[in-house]
């Protein structure tokens, strides 16, 4: 789990941020309060955070600022209902990079109208194109993996979720899990990659972002 | 919004209300509220106690009150004592006198003379205030802070030299912020980006970005420049 967490000074050293900035946005509750970790540490007690989670959230208030007040902001970060409202054109998903050409070539069919994504489409979109373009799985894994999450997410009731892919034997298979979900393996399985949700939704609101300053 | 006029709260002398939402709150003498207390404008003069929240747009304290619950505000006047059971979250408050709060303490503006004493974490955008005793956090996070002690009579010598608490001297774990400027401080680790540090000061250790200043009479255990 260490390396899902970054300490406070990193995460400042990393992203150029202030002391003030950051008490700041938790103040105004652009960065949630269960995302402050306390951890005792040879030096004392330090603070963490989940790294993907603070990383994008940060990248997304930096690249908001311009546009809109602190107050409007946490608003918008903090209610995942108006990034669900948000629907997208395959032509903006191109043009932003969002998902790449082939996997939506590939997937964006299955949908439904191809000209609108729904945000939670979206998300399983994204997640397979990062595995994808991460190199980690062949095309028909692809494959298996967007139908599974198409067809057993909804299933997951209260929302949040990880996804576990695995390989043993060169036989691979995806676990989908209720978060926060811990797993062990036996020797031979290889965790190919782990993805949870919530780190997903963080990134894909980085990306979707400008949809609600304009 | 409607048009409904919000009641008032009025006790005077010895005397109970109930919690609710209200246009303005008026208190004076010696009241208890039982409820959580919704108002435009709350004023409290004498000794109150409130068993539950409080929220107010604007808010004066003069006397001794006590929130069990949590207080929120948009500006905040003290003239006496504070005490909050919770947490403590507000615009700008302007304190003379004492405030206890066992929670977290979120303020924007914090200005005053006195002392204060929070349970959690001090997060604020300024700090500018003079103590006369005790100042205790258990974590700062500030944009900036600036810590004084206030004209150290003779009197106050002799009391502090008595009862440790009345010494005018800032107490925290951890100090984290932009600009600090402190005197008369105790705290394991100060990090910020211009740090200055006055006298009376014993420090375990202090991270800085920018710019340090260090009184030959502070005691300091290590200094160190972070980040590039």
């Amino acid at each position: 789990m260490e390396d899902d967490l970054i300490s406070k000074k990193q995460l400042l050293d990393l992203t150029g941020i202030s002391y003030g900035q950051l008490y700041r946005w938790k103040r105004k509750q652009l960065i949630p309060e269960e995302w402050f970790i306390r951890k005792s540490t040879f030096t004392g007690q330090e603070t963490f955070f989940p790294k993907e989670m603070i990383l994008s959230r940060i990248h997304n208030i930096v690249n908001m600022k311009d546009g809109l007040s602190l107050d409007e902001m946490a608003d918008k970060l903090s209610d995942k209902a108006s990034f669900e409202k948000v629907s997208i054109t395959a032509k903006e998903i191109i043009e932003r990079n969002i998902v790449s050409t082939t996997t939506l070539r590939k997937f964006g069919e299955s949908l439904g109208d191809e000209s609108k994504y729904t945000f939670e489409g979206l998300v399983h979109l994204f997640a397979v194109d990062r595995l994808l373009s991460a190199g980690e799985m062949s095309m028909e894994e692809a494959e298996l993996l967007f139908r599974t999450l198409e067809e057993k997410v909804s299933r997951l009731e209260s929302g949040s979720w990880e996804l576990f892919f695995v390989r043993k034997m060169g036989v691979s298979s995806f676990i989908l899990a209720r978060a926060p979900a811990e797993l062990w393996f036996d020797e031979g399985v290889r965790l190919v990659s782990k993805m949870t949700y919530a780190d997903l939704i963080e990134q894909l609101k980085g990306k979707l972002a400008y949809k609600l300053v304009e | 919004m409607d048009k409904h006029q919000l009641p008032d709260l009025i006790i005077n002398g010895v005397s109970g209300g109930a919690g609710g939402t209200y246009n303005n709150v008026n208190m004076d003498g010696v009241g208890k509220v039982v409820g959580p207390i919704v108002a435009r404008m709350f004023k409290g003069n004498g000794h109150m106690n409130l068993n539950d929240d409080l929220t107010a747009e604007e808010a004066e304290c003069n006397g001794v009150i006590k929130v069990m619950g949590n207080m929120r505000f948009g500006t905040l006047k003290v003239d006496g004592v504070l005490n909050v059971g919770k947490s403590f979250r507000g615009d700008s408050c302007t304190l003379n006198g004492m405030v206890s709060v066992k929670g977290d303490c979120e303020l924007e503006d914090f200005v005053g003379e006195g002392s204060f004493n929070v349970g959690g974490l001090l997060s604020a955008g300024h700090v500018d205030f003079k103590l006369q005793s005790q100042g205790k956090a258990d974590e700062i996070g500030v944009e900036s802070l600036v810590i004084r002690q206030a004209n150290n009579g003779f009197w106050s010598k002799m009391f502090s030299g008595i009862i440790p608490k009345l010494r005018p001297e800032l107490c925290a774990r951890t100090i984290e912020g932009d600009f600090i400027d402190v005197e008369y401080t105790t705290a394991d680790i100060i990090r910020g980006n211009i740090v200055i540090i006055g006298p009376g000061c014993t420090l375990g250790r202090v991270e800085y970005r920018e710019q340090i200043t260090v009184h030959p009479e502070a005691k300091v255990g290590k200094v160190e420049k972070v980040g590039e």
